[in-house]
């Protein structure tokens, strides 16, 4: 069974994928600034900025930031909470909140902005920052949502390390037996874990293999950082009696070559010494 | 409600479950969620109210965190497992998924304390009450007979938050009325001793009332159907004119009903002798029928009255 997903306004508009790419850089340019003055994961941030710009401003979810409650709104969950810088810059940006909270109550002070996702944040659906839970609230959500008729999806983006939690294979379980073709997994598929690369400590491969044997369509996208490639994965019709898992090949830290692909930078700090040249990276890459 | 029921004629998780029928007949919102784990009564329910029912099979950690999502889609669901895997396997779950974002969930476990008795420390819910008040925004009843559980059904209709409900097994018989909205329920007049207990063990306090009575101790005993949080203004005129007081639980004795009171008469300042009869710590890990569990941890009738007398003679 194929069919086309709903677009009941209001959508964003859809922007070009140049305008996809100043966006996605802008975004790293605010996530390197609050990391800076106030801490984050900035390589967890920077392997699924160009995911996010696809998912918020690429056309795919329907949301609508004026109405963070609209019950017609699609569903993001960042399962993977310590992501948390970009996807509060990217909402902050797109209006859900005060810009100046990211400067002013973001990890310390009033902290409405915390060093993790809270559902009580307008336009974030789910608390995370323990592993493996936005699956099965996915799950949840799109079974209540399927027998109520609804036509709205849930995106849950996961990290890849964090699909050693037993909890993600539970909910994938459930997810294929119960056909929720309104749940799509985003796996931020970057191959690095908190001390070492996934591969190193506890494989994943065959990863794609193993989301086809539990039952769900399966799409991967060789370079996730690549718009065109994004938008067609997650946007293009999918099934609707099984579940879909995008597996995005990303790189951790992709944007400033100090950051990339090198496991010890999920917990390092961005320091004074290193900051003139990842803005200057940026800038470059803006041109 | 089913007048035709007789509640205290029927296990209590039976009670519940024939209640919560009637009440999912008539909102097509109340979904059951299990862990592949049954009931006589949820047959019926299964087999009439098939979209309502959901066997999330054996993986607890997923099925509290489809109960917290179904929740906010405008489900409420009612999660029944037996209460060690549903208080300790998902407890991160329970805490993030259900309290920190006040999931409008029903927890129902059924197996407290030594209900399991042979099958032994895994089976047994020694600790749930100490894990779940812990627990905050988390509202937790603990009926003491078939009656009372059966209608506690009625509170899915309108949680305030989460909710757990901790279900003993086999049919209790009534005690006299009862009033959930008030928490607890005083059973007997004595000024000399309060005893305080929740679940099925105020079947055992009521028994330890009479034993004491015969030797001239005047006893009241004080069960306590909503534990936490307890009702301030109901539990201190419950204690009201009571010398001294004792609790009895069928749970290890750190943090468990024995705690709760311990604290809530010193936030009080209700300084008044305190025995807390509980499972000694070394003790909890057995298996064994539950009688004789009790009778080993001094929680049989003539062990909590040897305790309490010699308690009252120091």
């Amino acid at each position: 069974m194929i069919a086309t997903p709903s677009k009941e306004t209001p959508m964003p508009p859809t922007e070009s994928v140049a305008d996809l790419k100043r966006k996605a850089n802008q975004l790293r340019r605010r996530v390197l600034e609050m990391c800076y003055a106030h801490g984050g994961h900035i390589s967890t941030c920077y392997s699924y900025v160009e995911i996010l710009v696809a998912l918020y401003y690429g056309g795919v979810l329907r949301h609508d930031p004026s109405r963070p409650d609209w019950d017609g709104r699609d569903r993001f969950l960042l399962s993977k909470g310590h992501g948390e810088t970009l996807l509060f810059a990217a909402l902050a940006d797109m209006g859900y909140f005060p810009a100046q909270w990211c400067d002013t109550a973001y990890r310390g002070g009033e902290c409405r902005l915390g060093g993790h996702v809270d559902h009580k944040i307008p336009g974030i659906e789910t608390t995370s920052g323990a592993l493996g839970h936005g699956l099965g609230l996915g799950c949840g959500m799109a079974w209540a949502a399927g027998r109520a008729g609804r036509d709205h999806a849930h995106y849950v983006l996961l990290g890849d390390a964090e699909c050693s939690e037993g909890s993600v294979w539970e909910a994938a379980l459930f997810a294929a037996h119960h056909g929720l073709g309104n749940l799509v997994a985003i796996i931020d598929r970057n191959r690095i874990g908190s001390l070492d690369f996934t591969e190193n400590y506890i494989a994943l491969e065959p990863f794609a293999d193993k989301w086809r044997a539990f039952g769900w369509e399966v799409r991967e996208v060789a370079d996730g950082h690549d718009f065109d490639q994004l938008i067609h994965a997650l946007a293009a019709e999918r099934p609707t009696d099984r579940p879909m898992a995008v597996i995005a090949h990303t790189v951790k830290g992709k944007g400033v070559a100090a950051f990339e692909n090198d496991p010890t930078w999920h917990v390092r700090a961005v320091t004074a010494d290193l900051i003139d040249q990842a803005r200057a990276e940026l800038m470059e890459e803006n041109r | 409600m089913n007048a035709a029921t007789d509640f205290s004629a029927v296990d209590m998780r039976d009670a519940f479950f024939l209640r919560l029928y009637d009440i999912a007949r008539q909102d097509p919102t109340v979904v059951v969620l299990s862990n592949d784990f049954g009931a006589p009564s949820l047959d019926r329910f299964r087999a009439d109210l098939p979209g309502q029912f959901v066997n999330a099979a054996i993986s607890e950690q997923n099925m509290i965190s489809m109960a917290a999502g179904m929740a906010m889609a405008g489900r409420k669901p009612v999660v029944y497992s037996i209460a060690s895997f549903l208080t300790l396997r998902a407890l991160e779950q329970v805490k993030v998924d259900i309290c920190v974002m006040g999931a409008k969930v029903m927890l129902v476990g059924v197996g407290c304390g030594y209900a399991y008795s042979v099958d032994g420390p895994t089976h047994h819910a020694t600790e749930d009450i100490a894990i779940m008040r812990a627990l905050s925004g988390m509202t937790v009843w603990s009926p003491s007979e078939s009656r009372v559980a059966g209608a506690m059904a009625d509170l899915v209709s309108d949680l305030p938050g989460p909710a757990y409900l901790r279900f003993d097994r086999g049919r209790w018989p009534g005690l006299g009325a009862f009033d959930l909205t008030r928490g607890l329920r005083v059973l007997g007049e004595g000024e000399q001793v309060a005893i305080i207990a929740t679940g099925i063990m105020t079947h055992r306090a009521l028994a330890v009332a009479e034993t004491l009575r015969h030797s001239g101790v005047a006893c009241r005993v004080i069960d306590l159907l909503r534990l936490s949080p307890p009702d301030r203004g109901e539990l201190l005129a419950a204690l009201a004119g009571a010398g001294r007081v004792v609790t009895i639980e069928e749970q290890a004795a750190p943090g468990g009903l024995g705690g709760l009171v311990a604290e809530f008469m010193a936030d009080e300042g209700l300084l008044r002798p305190l025995l807390r009869l509980a499972i000694d710590p070394a003790l909890v890990f057995a298996y064994g029928e539950r009688d004789r569990l009790h009778g080993e941890r001094g929680l049989d009738v003539d062990g909590a009255v040897a305790r309490i007398e010699a308690w009252m003679r120091r």
